[in-house]
């Protein structure tokens, strides 16, 4: 064994790849372990590596918006269990006014120790299918405290060397509608911990336990120079930008999101969040952590660099949100659907980050995943939870087109496939598909929304829908328009954004995600765009020539030219 | 046949590479240009001349093995066939949705692949299959009809059909497939229960679409090349190397190209797979490098590394079991290799930001690089090295294929002046970048999986692999490289050793307590397909090895674990003991009490050829170590200039171990010892290279 020189750029570059590497197989190890859709299809979990201090040195590609919520959960768990951990033990904590963010996403953090000594943690955070409380899910948008939100646990000591404490586990499974999948998951995170231990373990026989702590110092601090040095090459100033949430469910009010980003001579970045709403009376209030973490991984969607991704490019950003708002909001302020704020606060950043450098930032996208649950009893009698997320589509981007059928890029989420799904549930999925002409026109056009539809098996559920972005659709960037609202209807009749109702067999809930804002003016867009946009059937040739001054033949898709000139001179208010 | 001769052919994008093997391990091989427009005038031209030299009547011959990259190619160029799909109604964005997933993060210029079938193509039917496998909507005979119109109308050429739960219930599929082909007996059909029908309807379609996509160009190629072969007098059957370095018969091929995709590069990795057990080294890089691309992939305790699910993909493409979405999904068996642009024919530019850029695009074989003189005049990788005196400046191949080092020259000058560098300035800098960019292949199947490349060998192949290797290996620290007998061949050497392997599946999905019955009967059906299609082949009674894998997890997982059913261990609480096992090994915990369920039972139908190649036999046709023996001036590195270097023939390294500056020649390679550098003879007929010799 040797101490490598922290200076031997290969040994740096491998050691930075192998973390990447061995993250990701933590990451792998929760997908094939674990028990519920949620998790294992949809992958709305997280991974990460810390050092010794609890700084996050390496992420799996898995949910960023988790990830930069790790350090005040860290210091929670540090705070209490500062130097009593022992090698196979694992804290695990939920509780959002201790660091965590909703009751569902479970945290475990598990030490490394090499030869006796800390050198490392394994961080597995997981949202679980259900914590107990009022509304299957545990998600529910509607709730008004926290105490109606499930079960909330402080850091605490799940696993002691090797075995999950029986105290614990009966508690848990108690409170929890579908034991086998939550203990199910947690023994998944518990078994991805330790294949990071092992890693961690190879690893620092290969470089040594001193060699390694230096070469994790040597790549926060690499990262924290890279992200310096791109953001001094911004333009100086303050930049404003307000963007809006629909409602808490419970007031028709829009919760407005409120930021200006200042670029600071030193290369770093003050995110201030004054002037943002109070906090509200619905779950939709984000605790400081994960406004925290929404605001990193936005900037880092600004960073074009191949920077790592690691805690360092955090020591740039400082972020502020007043106490006793929507984005910090004081205890017992229920924080269930949050993540809807953590999306809005990325959309909010990016309308100031498209100030200072228009050349990366795209038009907003659908807004954030629609979640809708169900849960009820099979016709045996045993209970069923559904939790499924609808994903969405990117605006348009200033050189190309918006993504359709993608993750919110806060995110990596998957879908669950509808074979899966209806294997497990008594649902029938009955549509999975574009929605055509949701896409904002623009030069380059946002993408289009997602549609999926659900029809009910058993004889009757609770149906939870939190949907947003139906009154404020996503924005359009440099005259391109906004994309088509998102939408529900329960057997064909529009119902509202956010809902909680009982469910009948055989009746059927539908979801419109919201199309992605256009980049540019849309009259700008090439002619064949729009033609083979109509082609596809993914633009009306109505709306190519409403929107795009685009003549096109419905049928045959054809573009006439010289009829398309004739009408974009006449809409231009040129001479023919 | 009393001969059992046996051929190799492996088609790259410049070179087509033949070998010769008689049954007494003596080995002939020829090296002829790739001729893109038809691969098989190549195959054929270059056999007829190998049977005359080897004196081998071509009714002797008792099989062909071939690798081709007429399935790739198509797709990477997007020149398939003009593709439909048929799905089940409501679903018709399955195929462009797919998972969702970014497979980078925090990147907002990220490309999602285009979808192999365009929307307008994709048409819907009524029709609904529950779950169970039960029947919710019936089949709307009359739109499948429809449909089928529709397709002759717009001009498609293949359609794929993929309905939703069709591996639970596969009649809906037939039947549609059935009227498809009744209505339009011209459209090529491929239903996605008869690929591999497994739960994911993402997975499924795809893999069905890429089949439709490259049916046409696979199928009217191995027609010409059978044609053409019979036209020279052979008649011996023909198999094609797979993705997951087997052989599948040529109906199979035919059928369903989808397992051929990565047929290309497998064959360099069996034949890696084989010298490594044969010479006892367990781990290695192997490291193929053509005329269009280079590639890499692991050898791990003599057995390829595979996955069970691929995503093809233009640029760097590394399957990984975790990130998604930067590709085509292809659920089938392939090694883990990875790609980049680099290779002999790679054309050296400069970009509009005056940076220099070298490949992907290739000169290929023809016209070829420069220095060939059949028209190419920007250089090529092959005109650099010829430049810094890395190849023989009067012919390649063993003098067979002359070329003239003055239009390298001339070629290499004309973007030297562009750069406003020296001559050796520019060649040097092509060939550092394509080692640079050679050097990242490697890195993507070790360090990126946190595999330290230090610690394996490097098998360096293919035309160009030998004449780059020490270089690659250095940027990696690795020390020792491999020249395996026949280097510039070495994948259709490599293919005489794989065996014919066929993959089927039955999806079973029931606890594993209550699926006796069910195993039974999927057993019973898949010993009866996989001995079939084995039989088709000529394989038959012992020849044939029937490994079945039971697919197994807890009871609402997603993910399985594959556990081999050995001999005999078709007893259910035997496997539930082994699944048990495995899990613990690989995760660190069992659950005893919990469900455990069968989700797939697997079957890989083996042929052994009595005629399998191994190297412990292999007996080199003289002609391939022989080579010139002289001087000339090469440049190694820029501060040095060019230094005397000694040129020897491959078969020298017999005589002692040669230390660099010096080059070994023979007919299919180059190999170049930079100063530093020494190579002595190893076991199974390789040269082994110490890069770093006498430093520590």
């Amino acid at each position: 064994m040797t101490d490598a020189s922290a200076h031997d750029p290969v040994t740096f570059a491998v050691v930075k790849n192998a973390l990447d590497a061995i993250v990701d197989e933590v990451a792998y190890t929760v997908v094939r372990t674990a028990r519920s859709e949620i998790v294992k299809d949809v992958m709305d979990y997280s991974a990460a590596i810390c050092d010794a201090e609890g700084e996050m040195v390496a992420q799996a590609k898995t949910i960023a918006q988790h990830l930069g919520a790790i350090p005040e959960a860290m210091a929670a768990v540090k705070a209490r269990f500062s130097g009593r951990l022992e090698p196979g033990d694992a804290v695990i904590m939920n509780d959002p006014y201790s660091g965590g963010m909703h009751l569902p996403d479970v945290f475990m953090f598990y030490p490394i120790f090499v030869e006796g000594e800390l050198l490392a943690w394994s961080v597995v955070i997981c949202h679980h299918t259900d914590m107990g409380g009022r509304v299957p899910g545990s998600n529910a948008a509607d709730s008004t405290e926290i105490w109606q939100e499930g079960l909330r646990l402080p850091p605490v000591r799940l696993y002691r060397a090797g075995v999950m404490g029986e105290t614990l586990e009966a508690l848990i499974g108690l409170n929890v509608r579908v034991p086998d999948r939550v203990l199910g998951d947690l023994r998944a995170q518990y078994a991805a911990c330790r294949v990071g231990e092992e890693q961690i373990r190879a690893l620092a026989g290969r470089y040594g336990v001193g060699g390694l702590r230096g070469l994790f110092a040597e790549l926060l601090d690499y990262a924290e120079r890279m992200t310096r040095a791109e953001i001094r090459s911004w333009p100086r100033g303050t930049f404003r930008f307000t963007d809006r949430i629909d409602g808490d469910g419970f007031d028709e009010a829009p919760v407005p999101l409120s930021v200006a980003i200042t670029v600071r001579e030193d290369g770093s970045l003050l995110v201030d969040w004054t002037g943002s709403a109070p906090q509200v009376k619905g779950a939709i209030n984000s605790t400081l952590s994960f406004t925290k973490s929404n605001s990193y991984l936005s900037v880092r969607c600004a960073l074009r660099g191949d920077i790592p991704n690691n805690a360092g490019v955090f020591r740039c950003i400082e972020v502020r949100a007043p106490a006793g708002s929507v984005l910090n909001p004081l205890p017992p302020a229920p924080v269930a659907a949050r993540a809807l704020t953590g999306y809005r606060v990325v959309d909010t950043m990016f309308g100031a980050l498209a100030q200072i450098v228009p050349d990366v930032i795209p038009a907003a996208g659908e807004g954030g995943n629609t979640v809708v649950c169900l849960g009820g009893r099979r016709p045996d009698g045993r209970p069923f939870i559904m939790v499924d997320m609808i994903s969405g589509c990117w605006g348009g981007r200033p050189d190309r087109d918006g993504i359709e059928a993608v993750t919110n890029p806060s995110q990596n989420l998957s879908n669950t496939p509808v074979e899966v799904l209806e294997r497990q549930h008594p649902v029938r999925v009955e549509e999975y598909a574009l929605v055509p002409d949701s896409g904002g026109a623009g030069r380059f056009r946002g993408g289009l929304g997602l549609a999926r539809s659900y029809r009910l098996l058993a004889d009757e559920a609770i149906l939870q829908v939190r949907a947003d972005r139906v009154r404020f659709p996503p924005w359009g960037l440099a005259g391109g328009l906004p994309g088509a609202p998102s939408a529900n209807w329960l057997d064909g009749v529009p119902v509202p954004g956010k809902i909680t109702t009982i469910l009948r067999r055989g009746q059927l809930v539908r979801h419109h995600q919201a199309g992605g804002g256009g980049h540019g003016d849309p009259l700008e867009r090439d002619p064949e765009a729009v033609a083979r946009d109509v082609w596809n059937g993914k633009v009306s040739a109505e709306a190519a020539r409403r929107l795009y001054g685009v003549i096109v033949d419905p049928l045959s898709a054809a573009l006439d030219v010289e009829a398309t000139l004739r009408e974009r001179r006449a809409r231009k208010g040129e001479p023919a | 046949m009393q001969e059992r001769v046996r051929i190799g052919a492996d088609v790259g994008g410049t070179f087509t590479d033949l070998v010769l093997a008689r049954p007494d391990g003596r080995l002939f091989v020829a090296k002829v240009t790739t001729t893109p427009d038809d691969p098989g005038r190549g195959i054929t031209a270059g056999l007829s001349a190998l049977l005359a030299e080897a004196g081998v009547d071509p009714a002797s011959v008792a099989e062909i093995v071939h690798g081709t990259t007429v399935a790739s190619n198509t797709i990477l160029q997007k020149t398939g066939a003009r593709t439909g799909l048929l799905t089940t109604r409501g679903f018709r964005d399955v195929l462009e949705i797919g998972r969702i997933r970014t497979p980078v993060m925090f990147d907002l210029s990220w490309r999602k692949p285009e979808p192999l079938v365009p929307r307008r193509w994709r048409l819907e039917v009524p029709e609904r299959i529950a779950a169970d496998g039960s029947v919710v909507t019936p089949l709307d005979e009359a739109a499948v009809r429809a449909a089928a119109r529709f397709f002759c109308r717009e001009g498609v050429e293949a359609v794929a059909i993929c309905f939703i739960h069709a591996y639970a219930n596969p009649t809906h599929e037939r039947r549609a497939a059935a009227l498809l082909r009744e209505e339009a007996p011209e459209l090529l059909v491929t239903a996605s229960c008869e690929v591999l029908p497994e739960i994911g309807e993402y997975e499924r379609t795809s893999t069905a679409a890429v089949n439709a996509y490259v049916l046409p160009a696979m199928r009217g190629y191995l027609s010409r090349l059978t044609d053409r072969l019979a036209g020279i007098g052979l008649r011996a059957p023909i198999r094609v190397m797979a993705s997951n370095a087997g052989l599948i018969g040529l109906a199979s091929a035919r059928e369903r190209p989808v397992f051929a995709v990565g047929s290309g590069p497998a064959g360099g990795v069996a034949g890696a797979a084989e010298l490594c057990r044969t010479i006892g080294v367990e781990d290695l890089v192997a490291f193929d490098m053509g005329g269009t691309t280079a590639k890499a992939s692991v050898i791990e305790r003599g057995m390829p590394a595979l996955v069970s699910e691929y995503e093809f993909r233009d640029g760097i493409s590394s399957p990984s079991r975790f990130i998604k979405g930067a590709g085509y999904m292809l659920k089938v068996p392939a090694v883990d290799i990875a790609e980049v642009g680099s290779g002999g024919g790679s054309i050296a530019r400069v970009d509009s930001g005056g940076l220099l850029l070298v490949g992907p695009e290739s000169a290929g074989g023809d016209p070829g690089p420069a220095c060939y003189g059949r028209g190419t005049v920007e250089p090529t990788l092959t005109d650099a090295n010829m430049v810094l005196g890395h190849l023989n400046p009067r012919a390649l191949a063993g003098g067979t294929l002359p070329v003239d080092p003055d239009l390298a020259r001339r070629a290499v000058a004309r973007l030297a002046s562009r750069l406003g560098l020296s001559l050796e300035a520019t060649a040097f800098g092509i060939r550092r970048l394509a080692n640079a960019s050679m050097a990242r292949a490697i890195r993507a199947v070790t360090v990126e999986r946190g595999k330290d490349p230090r610690d394996l060998a490097l098998l360096a192949f293919g035309g160009g692999g030998p004449l780059h290797a020490v270089d690659v290996a250095r940027l990696l620290g690795i020390r020792r490289v491999l020249v395996p007998p026949a280097a510039g061949v070495f994948s259709a050497v490599g293919m005489l050793a794989a065996e014919a392997a066929h993959e089927a599946v039955e999806p079973i999905l029931s606890p594993l307590e209550a699926a006796g019955p069910l195993i039974a009967a999927a057993r019973r059906r898949l010993e009866q397909v996989g001995r079939a299609a084995l039989a088709e082949e000529g394989f038959e009674g012992r020849a044939v090895e029937l490994r079945f894998t039971a697919e197994l997890r807890y009871l609402g997982q997603s993910a399985t674990l594959a556990v081999p059913i050995g001999d005999g261990s078709w007893d259910l609480a035997a496997l539930r003991c082994a699944f048990d096992r495995a899990y613990r090994a690989t995760f660190g915990y069992a659950i005893e009490e919990d469900v455990v369920e069968l989700v797939n039972l697997r079957l890989s139908a083996i042929g052994r050829g009595t005629g399998r190649l191994t190297f412990a036999q292999l007996r080199l046709d003289p002609r391939a170590l022989a080579g010139e023996r002289g001087e000339r001036a090469v440049l190694f590195d820029p501060e040095s200039g060019f230094v005397p270097t000694r040129i020897l023939p491959r078969a020298a390294i017999l005589d002692g171990p040669v230390a660099g500056p010096a080059i070994l020649e023979s007919y299919d390679t180059t190999i170049v010892l930079p100063p530093g550098s020494v190579a002595c003879a190893a076991p199974g007929g390789c040269v082994a290279i110490e890069t770093e010799h006498g430093r520590d």
